[in-house]
């Protein structure tokens, strides 16, 4: 971890690059209930072009309810959701993929039937548009279709070293293996904005160092918008630019990693607060 | 030894995506074909084709168009005897109101009213999963046999009520009828079943394929991936309830030459999905590996006493060979619950070793 932090401060000073930074999502003033329990209360934040962004919080706080928010899942009640400079309308997952925003999962959500490479082929499934009859025939456009796509989720396979299990069964591989695979789904939506929901959630330190270089790498080299849900707060301190801390549904803190780490809404809300 | 791979190299995705990426499968599938396209019309009697050889191939067809439903999409279907049942009926309609057509321009045709009539019954699966969309599925079963029984149009009036293949004949040659010979009936529906188990092998490896089995895998996840779950559910009833139905009409009018309704009932649907599960759910092989177990075992187990000279009661045997057969499903099942696929599977990687221990 220590070398990511001194990665991290060699940068440009990233509070004054974020600034000149162009929008891309922004939440203002959501509230999502189930019934009568208030999931998120009240919450605004902005995710600008280009950053990672992470969202903490403790158990139950909000944070995957915001993230399926995001994608469509879920719709709150109030407030509204703003991408790309528009307002958004209701929509559903998958327009939220075609829209480019993708995602992973807290429990790791792979077809587990399914070899490696057809789990990140089938992320490519909205890019994919041949024919029936094509298809029915491995010919022409669909055989076209198929090898094209093929190379660009070779790409990826290459750039998360996961060359040696492409055959594999997902359902077979160890868990850190099943949760970089989902990352490598999630990168062939080519998403705009890529939501990690827990990218750390049951590794060892080696395979978190592993997690921490890809998203580092998936942002600075291809660009990609990044928000994570996080509980390790090491790599959360060391990768974000920005951080939205929320607790029991309600937003107490944003900004940069310094910042919230001083907050003392957030360490309250973290150790407890003396009576 | 067998099916090892050292030194075959892909220089293209191309070739790494081909039909059969390994030399070897290919090899196994030509002698496949080769025994079904010269073997055994050089050798088999007219029993064999009769008993044995069309009715497997037809149940395979119908097994391969159930597994693409609930094998490859999750969809678990019990009205597969009646999507059959439309595939029949509609060939023997479009054969009634166009007696020149070519026999297989009806099938093929008639396949599109099975798939239709199998989207409208699928519907239910968007709302509902599992056990309950089986239930859905059963009301199917259960209106459809009614209609064919009901709706006189679809006999022609028919004072029995059941339908009866007229002769038909394609080049000149009779295929349909009772005087069409059993060879050229094994050849046809054997064309019949190669060129549409081609085809489900390309859409299961493709986009449609991947669809399905996101779908089946988790539906949530493949949601959220982009695929939408309507697209892909409706085409996997679209496409199952085709090929079911193909094999409807192979089955009316190249074996049995007559059908009630009564036909089509549950028995049917229940024995299609036997085969398919027994042979091992998501997998093409499978259907007709449970085929061979289903259909052609009891009529060879039939034999064994006769031809070994035992003096068996006609009866006994009868209730010996049920007995038999549940046995070995049952052996089969614990042996390998993924059905009888997978056990290919696992030889299949024994070989790639064998005979030295790594």
């Amino acid at each position: 971890m220590n070398a990511l932090a001194t990665d991290m401060a060699t940068e440009p000073d990233a509070a004054a690059e974020t600034a000149s930074r162009e929008e891309l999502l922004r939440v203002d003033n959501v509230s999502l209930s189930f019934g009568g329990v208030k999931a998120i209360t009240d919450i605004s934040f902005d995710i600008l072009k280009g950053e990672i962004r992470a969202i903490i919080g403790p158990n139950g706080a909000g944070k995957t309810s915001m993230l399926n928010v995001i994608n469509g899942f879920y719709h709150p009640q109030q407030g509204t959701i703003t991408w790309q400079g528009k307002e958004r309308r209701k929509i559903k997952p998958h327009e939220a993929v075609s829209q480019g925003i993708a995602r992973t999962f807290q429990n790791v959500a792979l077809f587990k039937g399914m070899s490696t490479l057809d789990n990140i082929m089938a992320g490519r499934a909205t890019a994919m548009k041949a024919n029936i009859f094509f298809q029915m025939f491995w010919y022409g456009p669909a055989m076209r279709e198929e090898i094209e796509h093929r190379k660009k989720v070779e790409d990826i396979i290459d750039f998360l070293e996961i060359q040696a299990i492409r055959r594999t069964p997902v359902g077979k591989l160890p868990y850190g293996l099943q949760k970089r695979v989902e990352l490598a789904r999630a990168l062939a939506m080519e998403p705009d904005l890529l939501l990690l929901d827990e990218p750390m959630a049951g590794m060892n330190l080696e395979e978190k160092e592993d997690m921490s270089r890809f998203i580092l790498d998936v942002n600075q080299e291809f660009g990609t918008t990044i928000a994570l849900i996080e509980h390790d707060m090491g790599v959360v301190m060391d990768l974000s630019d920005r951080v939205v801390v929320l607790d029991y549904g309600k937003k107490i803190a944003d900004g940069t990693p310094e910042e919230v780490q001083g907050n003392q809404d957030v360490i309250d809300a973290y150790l407890g607060v003396a009576h | 030894m067998i099916f090892r791979t050292a030194g075959q190299y892909k220089t293209s995705y191309e070739a790494d995506q081909a039909l059969f990426p390994v030399k070897q499968d290919f090899y196994l599938v030509l002698g496949i074909l080769l025994l079904g396209y010269v073997v055994f019309p050089l050798t088999a009697s007219e029993f064999t084709f009769k008993a044995l050889l069309v009715p497997v191939l037809i149940y395979a067809l119908a097994a391969l168009g159930l597994n693409i439903l609930t094998g490859y999409c999750g969809q678990l279907s019990l009205g597969t005897g009646a999507f059959m049942g439309v595939g029949a009926y509609a060939t023997y309609k479009l054969m009634t109101i166009v007696p020149e057509m070519n026999i297989f321009a009806a099938i093929f045709l008639s396949g599109f009213f099975s798939a239709a009539v199998g989207v409208a019954f699928g519907l239910p699966s968007l709302r509902i999963k599992g056990f309950y969309l089986a239930i859905a599925t059963l009301a199917a079963q259960f209106f459809l046999v009614w209609l064919f029984e009901k709706w006189a149009w679809l006999y022609n009036y028919n004072a029995s009520g059941a339908i009866e293949v007229a002769t038909s004949s394609v080049f000149g040659i009779t295929v349909t009828g009772p005087t069409a010979l059993p060879i050229v009936q094994y050849y046809c529906v054997l064309i019949v079943v190669t060129l549409v188990t081609w085809v489900a092998i390309n859409l299961t490896r493709g986009r449609y394929g991947r669809m399905w089995k996101a779908t089946r895998d988790m539906d949530i996840a493949a949601e959220l991936v982009g695929i939408k779950l309507m697209t892909a559910k409706l085409t996997a009833f679209a496409v199952s309830s085709y090929i079911v139905g193909v094999a409807g009409g192979l089955l009316v009018f190249f074996w049995k030459g007559a059908a009630e309704p009564n036909l089509f009932d549950i028995p049917l649907s229940f024995q299609i999905l036997f085969i398919a599960i027994i042979g091992g759910l998501g997998s093409i092989l499978g259907n007709f590996l449970g085929a061979i177990l289903i259909v052609a075992l009891p009529v060879i187990l039939n034999l064994i006493p006769s031809t070994l000279g035992i003096p068996v009661d006609s009866a006994t045997l009868e209730h010996l060979n049920v007995m038999i057969v549940g046995a070995l499903i049952i052996a089969f099942l614990i042996l390998e619950p993924h059905g009888l696929a997978r056990f290919y599977a696992i030889i299949r990687e024994k070989f790639i070793l064998w005979p030295f221990p790594y």
